[in-house]
């Protein structure tokens, strides 16, 4: 990086982070499993650079070998957690695909401009060796990497780790215990603690074919957080949430090393949970945030916002969340985590019908995956959540595609725009309508890079 | 066993010959019908398929509920042609596997197997 020559990837601290230079092109996943489209998903690359003539255009694509992967989140090989290892760099981005299972090692190294495919780790290596299906989060961990999976190779819950050496070969599980977990999805660890915190979706067999609302009372949906002793591999805390944390999707820790706090988006209660190490050592938990649900013609009930990522700035100061099925994305200033303040609020696409038309496009789904530029400035947007759930709620992505904008944010006043000179329409890529969903930046981003 | 005659009615009805020991999957992919999969386990409905006419064996799926059964779904990653069968495969046969759950609730008997088989245990 530019930033600095002699040392590992990422940057020394957070702050250092947001002095980074401005990102310039934009990798984001675009699948077609579940669209009718028999083609491959991909990775399209997207040039950020307002200095550029191919500004908010699709400037390579890289598919995929196989049909039906589900493309859905990723991660580097390398984060600010090796920035003290020269031998290390950020040259590989980590694609599991939550259905097949395959996981696709990309070198984005060689040429940042045209990714390609450098190594893949079979399905049924993994689940030979580790037993383990439905993979999620990528975290790097210093020159080792962890996934988070959700299921066993039948997709049965709880799940468990799956641990790479640098050289992507499978090393075996990562945890030695899942305790009494009953359901795995995020993850994010904060060195210093010695903690990890996971959250809950559900069993693959559970997700997969679609949400049904029963079975959440059925209890085939989490509701609870996991604190781990991170060094001994183990949990060895449980917060239940109740009725408060409905589906806890994903958790972050502050970037600060030094904090203990951290917060986590519960999908169906749409609430932000916040946690925290208390000065006796015990890990609390509160609820900051609750989103109202909101009434509509056709509904029996009011709709739940659906609150499926959210993000922290670089400098800690914002909290960003989306209302999947409300159609807005909102920043908070949570510089009192305890009380946070809402300072921004843009809509686009949405069931509320507040926004259907942004920058021209027509949007079929609301606001899901987001990613923030390291100085906090730009967010950029995506629209699908997931395919089989994006067919029950918004059906007419199947003809529409995705989408992704990008949102200009205030980070000294607060404050959201929707910025009128970017949007990707994934509606109108070659082989037809894709869905877009989760984005990572060459530098680093804001949903990488951990400090030890 | 005897060969069953596999018909793909949204695909010009063209037909295909199996033995019915192999999921369908597996054996209509190998003869060239391309259709989407993913888990290949019975878990993730990517390749479900409606049965128009015949019967299949489909005991180990674990992600269809009792209502998409109802209305013919199979996993063809999973399921095993008893008889001759006519199939709509892909999207296009999809119309009535997803329904928005907040809208079109499901009755206690519609629910996955293993909820209400638990169910009746319990009671």
């Amino acid at each position: 990086m530019m930033n600095n020559l002699c040392c590992g990837p990422g940057y020394a601290s957070p702050y250092e982070a947001t002095k980074a230079p401005r990102e310039k092109i934009l990798y984001t996943i675009a699948i077609y499993t579940g669209t009718g489209i028999q083609k491959p998903d991909y990775l399209a690359t997207i040039d950020v650079d307002p200095e550029s003539p191919n500004f908010s255009k699709i400037i390579h694509r890289l598919e995929m070998p196989r049909i039906g992967d589900e493309l859905h989140h990723m991660g580097w090989n390398a984060c600010s957690s090796c920035y003290n290892d020269p031998n290390m760099k950020r040259s590989f981005l980590i694609i599991p695909g939550v259905r097949s299972n395959n996981i696709y090692i990309i070198d984005t190294a060689t040429n940042p401009f045209s990714p390609s495919i450098y190594k893949i780790i079979e399905s049924s290596e993994i689940k030979l060796k580790t037993n383990l299906s439905g993979p999620h989060t990528v975290h790097c961990l210093e020159s080792k990497i962890i996934i988070s999976f959700l299921g066993d190779a039948k997709g049965n819950a709880p799940g468990g780790y799956l641990l790479l050496n640098k050289e992507f070969d499978i090393l075996g599980r990562w945890e030695n215990s899942m305790g009494e977990i009953s359901f795995s999805y995020d993850f994010w660890y904060q060195p210093r603690y010695n903690v990890m915190i996971s959250s809950e979706w559900a069993a693959p067999n559970t997700f997969m074919p679609g949400f049904d609302l029963e079975e959440v009372g059925h209890l085939k949906y989490g509701r609870r957080l996991h604190i781990w002793d991170f060094k001994k591999r183990e949990p060895i805390q449980t917060m239940y949430l109740g009725e408060d944390g409905l589906i806890p999707l994903e958790v972050k820790f502050s970037h600060n090393p030094n904090s203990s706090h951290g917060f986590c988006g519960a999908a169906l209660s749409t609430n932000v949970i916040h946690f925290w190490r208390s000065e006796e050592g015990n890990w609390e938990w509160e609820k900051i945030i609750d989103i109202d649900n909101e009434p509509h013609p056709d509904w029996p009930i009011p709709i739940p916002g659906v609150m499926s990522a959210i993000l922290i700035s670089m400098d800690d100061k914002y909290l960003y969340l989306n209302n999947w099925l409300h159609g807005d994305m909102r920043q908070y200033d949570i510089s009192n985590p305890h009380k946070p303040k809402l300072t921004g609020q843009i809509w686009m696409g949405g069931l509320l019908g507040r926004a259907p038309v942004v920058n021209g496009v027509k949007i079929a789904g609301g606001p899901q995956m987001f990613q923030l530029s390291l100085d906090g400035k730009r967010l950029y947007v995506t629209t699908s959540l997931f395919s089989t759930w994006d067919n029950q709620f918004y059906p007419k992505m199947k003809k529409l595609g995705g989408a992704m904008i990008m949102i200009d944010c205030d980070t000294i006043n607060g404050g959201m725009q929707i910025n009128e000179n970017f949007i990707v329409n994934f509606g109108k890529e070659p082989n037809g309508p894709s869905r877009c969903h989760e984005t990572r930046y060459p530098g680093g981003d804001c949903t990488s890079d951990i400090w030890l | 066993m005897a060969v069953k005659k596999i018909i793909i009615a949204n695909r010009n009805n063209i037909s295909f010959k199996v033995l019915g020991k192999k999921p369908l999957l597996e054996e209509l992919y190998s003869q060239g019908l391309d259709i989407p999969f993913g888990c290949k386990y019975g878990g993730c409905i990517t390749c479900a398929a409606k049965l128009l006419k015949g019967k299949v064996d489909q005991s180990s799926q674990v992600a269809l509920n009792n209502r998409q059964i109802k209305n013919g779904y199979v996993l063809l990653c999973v399921a095993q042609a008893i008889t001759d069968c006519i199939f709509e495969v892909g999207v296009e046969s999809h119309d009535k596997l997803y329904r928005n759950p907040f809208l079109d609730k499901l009755e206690p008997h519609e629910l996955k197997a293993d909820i209400v088989n638990k169910n009746i245990d319990e009671i």
